[in-house]
């Protein structure tokens, strides 16, 4: 499989949904297989809200986040489709964001643009233009991945022939954004936070980071997974991270919130729970759903997972059932998922068969 | 013999129309009417492996349970609705029957005759029935609400709906001259269409 990375400069104006404006931006980009002549072989995978470009291969001793699913023979199948992984606007592991520069040459900290989810998708259109795809084959992603998919398809009609959604909904709920809006409160809380302005006082705020990232990653897991997977376990005394930490649990918490925190960016964790909690495809529609995805041309697969109680089944239910009303051609998959609403990024037989069948399928 | 049954069920549909197929299974029926009669279709299939078949085919499923998928289809909107071998595996038929005429004004049903001859005998003889279209034995069986053409017919007269067009199939899905006469005894499958009053 041809793997690049390439950060892709963007030298036109983004303007974004809130009115403010990028003069220029740039686009870190991961590329797997390779274009075809006609160019109609192009893939575009969404990451979900703290994932990256890096979606396949391994790399720095990191396995991508859709290894399994990216790759000859796999499914999305790199000897037939170019896949394109775009790290998002906003997020931190190298396109534009907080920790980039403005054109004085500050950076942009916590003022950076407030972007919503049409943005990326502006920005990753400008990108397409680009490299000159006209159509994407597929754009698919879960959670917010999968919001990004469904709005690309509601911007550009005409540029998706298909879309695959996994669990994600077609807006946030009440309860999505009460629970971001204690991970940044959290962060904020932080003595080291300083407005945002953290880096210029050679701080970081890791301890609110971190406690955002371990009740944000309890949302992503079901309650059966983590009782079969820790149980009420107590931690090997040997092998504790904290002293005050009794159960496996606390520990597993303790160590994923704290390796999180080392590798990203506060600013970008409060802005992209922000872009999660604008994001309603019916804004501007009347709230009607079925008006939103009128001028869909794309065939819709909508995946949702029963353990998943962040964006719950009736949500991927909804999308399709509007999708019909609506006269699109949209399928719906459900599945119990073992991970909670994590289940999207693992390996599974059927979930995988799905996903391969509806890709593949003419 | 498959084949006989789909062209039967084709005949009843008008071209270019939108159909919903309850319990479609691997979308072979939908397959066929969408190649033949450019229908616009869409199936509920609770079984993953099936429904995973038609994506293959590319027909568009909802993978649901048909009892709850009924409920939450109320207010689209079908030109035809089939239910193929499944009414007798829902847990009220006869609210089922009621939606779907609420989904769409027409619907076909087909169901397996548990009164046809064969069946009967199996009971003679003291044993639940395993026959040719009933091949599962009872410990395994889906069909919860197994009724004869007769039970069906006093159904949808009850539920004030019309049978406009009804066919009774033998075992080879073929009307004879005894399915037609004796329907509740030879008659191994009832195919119907119909329409509320």
């Amino acid at each position: 499989m041809i793997v690049e990375t390439k950060k892709i400069l963007i030298d036109s104006k983004l303007k974004c949904a809130s009115g403010e404006a990028l003069e220029s931006f740039e686009l870190m980009t991961d590329f797997y297989g390779e274009l075809n002549e006609k160019k109609d072989n192009a893939v575009l995978v969404c990451h979900a809200f703290s994932g990256s470009h890096h979606a396949a291969g391994k790399r720095d001793g990191n396995i991508g986040w859709w290894d399994e699913f990216i790759g000859p023979d796999k499914t999305i199948d790199t000897d037939r489709f170019f896949v394109i992984s775009v790290n998002n606007l906003g997020s931190c592991f190298g396109s534009s964001g907080p920790l980039s520069k403005d054109k004085n040459g500050e950076r942009f900290n916590s003022n950076f643009p407030q972007l919503e989810v049409i943005d990326w998708v502006e920005s990753q259109k400008m990108l397409a233009d680009k490299l000159g795809i006209k159509k994407w084959h597929l754009v698919i992603g879960g959670s917010l991945g999968g919001m990004q998919s469904l709005q690309w398809a509601v911007s550009y009609p005409k540029m998706v022939r298909k879309v695959g959604i996994l669990a994600a909904a077609a807006k946030t709920s009440s309860q999505n954004i009460a629970l971001n809006e204690v991970e940044r409160e959290v962060i904020r809380k932080d003595s080291d936070f300083h407005e945002g302005k953290y880096l210029e006082f050679n701080k970081s705020p890791v301890k609110g980071l971190k406690a955002a990232r371990m009740l944000g990653h309890i949302t992503y897991l079901s309650a059966k997974n983590m009782d079969l997977r820790f149980g009420r376990k107590l931690q090997n005394t040997n092998s504790k991270i904290a002293e005050d930490v009794d159960f496996e649990i606390e520990n597993y918490l303790q160590y994923k919130g704290g390796k999180f925190a080392e590798s990203f960016d506060a600013n970008s964790y409060i802005l992209l729970t922000k872009v999660m909690d604008k994001f309603d495809i019916a804004h501007g529609y009347d709230d009607s759903l079925e008006a939103a995805l009128e001028n869909i041309t794309a065939e819709v697969l909508v995946v949702s997972f029963t353990s998943d109680w962040m964006f719950p089944t009736s949500n991927g239910k909804k999308i399709c059932l509007a999708s019909i009303k609506a006269n699109k051609k949209c399928s719906y998959i459900e599945l119990e998922g073992e991970h909670g609403h994590d289940s999207f990024l693992y390996p599974n037989e059927y979930y995988q068969i799905a996903i391969k069948n509806f890709i593949e399928s003419k | 013999m498959k084949s006989d049954f789909k062209r039967i069920i084709e005949k009843w549909i008008p071209q270019n129309t939108k159909v919903l197929d309850l319990g479609c299974g691997d979308g072979g029926l939908l397959k066929h009417l969408k190649d033949s009669k450019n229908v616009n279709g869409f199936g509920i299939e609770i079984d993953i492996s099936k429904a995973n078949e038609c994506l293959r085919r590319n027909i568009p499923v909802m993978q649901c349970d048909i009892d709850e998928g009924i409920k939450e289809f109320n207010d689209l909107d079908f030109d035809i609705t089939i239910m193929a071998n499944s009414i007798q595996c829902l847990k009220n038929p006869n609210l089922a029957l009621q939606n779907i005429l609420n989904i769409s004004n027409k619907c076909i049903v087909t169901l397996p005759n548990f009164a046809h001859w064969s069946c009967r005998l199996d009971l003679f003889f003291g044993k639940m029935p395993v026959t040719k279209n009933l091949p599962v034995p009872w410990y395994e069986t889906k069909n919860i609400h197994l009724c004869t053409i007769k039970d069906f017919e006093e159904l949808c007269n009850n539920l004030d709906l019309y049978v406009v067009e009804k066919l009774y199939l033998n075992n080879n899905f073929k009307e004879s001259t005894l399915t037609k006469l004796f329907p509740n005894l030879f008659a191994a499958e009832g195919v119907y269409l119909i329409e509320r009053n």
